[in-house]
């Protein structure tokens, strides 16, 4: 591909994309643009790299809301911490879209954490770990405290509230950097590689423990802020041998029909306003509902609260939801606060952010007609990513740590369950993985690290820059886009139709991923991003296609029942020593062994 | 047309820093920022609540590349 600036201010991709590919080709020549065109000339002199390398106790990876707890209480915990993010501390990733955070206080909370926990349990219909829901309220406020100190619910931004704890210790922090490799040696985390956007670098991390605060991840969707999430803790710690979770779930976040793609239109100004605290409020929400009635009806929907939704739209089946969350019951047991309805028609939506307690599965204020796929590729938040052995957010590779939407925690478990809960829930995170990684450390020596993995690692890293030819990211993703968010293949789901689309996610990995090109450092990061979005389509695939029932945000029409007999379990996923994906059910309520 | 223009840039590059996608880079000759890779944008307006200055523009419609059998 060649540099966008060669092409009188059009890249060749705008190009084609004006002309088509054989009549561009002529259309160059024409132009007096040398045949040569085509090859993958890069804006990149690799000769003139400047690699650097770095050496710390704890590496946090990710600059939102899990890494900055994960930063600061590893570093109060007494260890050396450095921290990396792709983008800025504070404004990339989902926290900077995130305004409502839960606090359960126990002074006015009209039930205890017990009756939260076993609550959070029945709308869940047992797919949460309750260890996880309980660990999230127990913190709550703390975590709440600590950020009201730093300025957090006085700013609409977070850049400055972040940076406050974060430079008061003087804990470095790289941003603009994409990690692309976890580095493991003799069987435990010894660090991690990337590169740098802003320069040709690559950069090396040596570090006892490392803690992926990387958030989860979607294909790149329209109207959605999570373009920048592309899996890429889950994929690389799946790539030395971690076992990771939840691929079958779904987050079903609507957007709207007129400028689908605009975030933050659809939002409704909703990302201009300061953050607040949300109280208990349990629900069931934001799975496939709505994906279901399109599916059925067609759009457009006509909207509403859920049980107007289902009358107005005249559809039967779908997806069950729990007695007392299915918003046409009394709440169970009466309690005040465990909501099981919508508030009042007329009142105000109420004003939380990801997930957002709008009505009907809709954003707040969203009165537009919805569509679906706004999220495409993410599951519910926390119910997938690294598989934890334990309660201190440890995974499968003895060092590494996972904090927040990386870790497949399942603190709310397979949909939404409170409102607030998944900001709460990666500071608690972070927090609690910051003092299990910091202890780690304490009785841990260096590792080593071996000249041959990291050369590997470098070339693999640099690899789409040096190809001559190959395959640009931006129409792999399309590709792939095509393939994975249409309705009747994600969200409602059927064994053909999985079986069909990862015939086509097979056919980009193994022959499309390998051949990924880049132009430049921004490309790099497409290439590699694109890379981690393959790998993410095929587990969705195969979890799907494993999980033969219907529950919380997976539906599948063949199967639309509920199968406790066979699957009170979720669904793990680890590379084998041949390379090959494989699955494997894990009993609700149990932990793995590190391995 | 996703982000639309930058006028009365300053060049303290809050924007290029908070997008999370990279899609405005520094151009180097005149140290303002750029709109370089605008495919990329999600539409967050991120960029334009950073800006100090409301230099940035933002329209709600993106154009979406054309499919074709490879690329």
């Amino acid at each position: 591909m060649s540099n966008p600036e060669d092409n009188h201010g059009l890249s060749r991709r705008q190009f084609l994309g004006l002309t088509g590919g054989v009549a561009g080709m002529a259309a160059l020549v024409s132009m007096g643009i040398p045949p040569g065109w085509a090859d993958n000339t890069t804006a990149v002199d690799l000769q003139k790299r400047a690699d650097k390398a770095y050496e710390t106790d704890v590496l946090v990876i990710g600059g939102g809301m899990a890494g900055l707890f994960a930063a600061v209480k590893a570093h109060d915990a007494g260890a050396k911490v450095m921290m990396i993010s792709k983008g800025r501390l504070g404004a990339s990733g989902q926290t900077p879209f995130a305004k409502g955070m839960f606090a359960y206080d126990e002074k006015t909370a009209k039930m205890s954490l017990d009756e939260f926990t076993a609550a959070v349990s029945r709308s869940a219909l047992g797919t949460n770990n309750p260890v996880y829901t309980r660990q999230m309220a127990e913190h709550s406020q703390a975590r709440v405290n600590e950020l009201k100190e730093w300025g957090f619910f006085d700013s609409v931004l977070y850049n400055k509230p972040f940076s406050k704890p974060i430079t008061e210790r003087n804990i470095p922090l790289i941003e603009r950097v994409m990690i692309t490799h976890l580095i493991k040696e003799n069987g435990k985390i010894a660090g991690a590689a990337g590169f740098s956007l802003d320069a040709e670098q690559v950069i090396t991390f040596h570090a006892k423990s490392v803690i992926l605060c990387t958030g989860a991840g979607g294909f790149k969707p329209n109207g959605f802020p999570i373009c920048d999430l592309t899996h890429d803790g889950t994929v690389m710690a799946y790539h030395i041998g971690a076992k990771v979770t939840g691929k079958e779930w779904n987050d079903g976040h609507p957007g709207q029909a007129d400028n689908a793609a605009a975030c933050f239109d659809g939002w409704h100004g909703m990302f201009e306003r300061k953050p607040d605290v949300t109280g208990v409020e349990i629900r069931h929400d934001l799975g496939v509902d709505l994906n279901y009635i399109a599916y059925i009806n067609g759009n457009p929907l006509e909207g509403g609260p859920p049980p107007e939704l289902m009358r107005k739209n005249k559809v039967k089946g779908g997806p069950y939801k729990p007695e007392g969350f299915d918003h046409s019951s009394p709440p169970p047991g009466g309690e005040a606060g465990l909501a099981g309805g919508p508030p009042p028609r007329g009142e105000e939506p109420p004003r939380h952010g990801p997930p957002p307690g709008g009505e009907g599965g809709l954003p707040p204020g969203m009165s537009q007609t919805p569509v679906g796929g706004s999220s495409a590729g993410m599951a519910i938040h926390k119910s997938e990513g690294l598989v934890p052995i334990n309660d201190q957010c440890e995974s499968t590779i003895p060092g590494l740590y996972a904090a927040g939407d990386a870790l497949g925690s399942y603190m709310a478990g397979a949909i939404y369950t409170q409102i607030g809960s998944s900001l709460t829930g990666s500071a608690v995170q972070g927090a609690i993985a910051a003092q299990a990684a910091a202890r780690y450390c304490q009785n841990t020596p260096m590792p080593t690290l071996s000249a041959a993995t990291l050369s590997t690692i470098k070339a693999e890293i640099l690899a789409p820059l040096k190809r001559k030819a190959g395959y640009g990211p931006a129409w792999v993703t399309q590709t792939l886009q095509g393939v994975m968010i249409p309705n009747f293949v994600l969200y409602i789901k059927k064994e053909s139709m999985l079986k069909a689309a990862l015939a086509y996610i097979e056919e980009l990995r193994d022959h499309h991923m390998p051949m990924l090109r880049a132009a430049d450092m921004h490309e790099l990061r497409l290439a590699h991003e694109t890379a981690n979005m393959i790998i993410s389509a095929e587990m969705k695939l195969k979890a799907s296609l494993m999980r033969t029932e219907s529950r919380c945000s997976h539906y599948r029409l063949d199967y639309p029942e509920l199968d406790n007999q066979n699957w009170q379990a979720w669904i793990n996923i680890h590379k084998d020593a041949e390379g090959n994906m494989q699955l494997e059910k894990q009993p609700f309520g149990s932990w793995p062994t590190q391995a | 047309m996703s982000i639309h223009s930058i006028n009365g840039c300053i060049g303290c590059e809050e924007c290029i820093k908070s997008c999370p996608t990279d899609v405005i880079r520094l151009d180097p000759k005149t140290k303002k920022a750029v709109i370089k890779y605008v495919a990329d944008c999600q539409i967050c307006h991120l960029c334009r609540l950073y800006c100090p200055v409301d230099a940035i523009i933002i329209a709600p419609e993106k154009t979406i590349p054309v499919i074709v059998s490879w690329g």
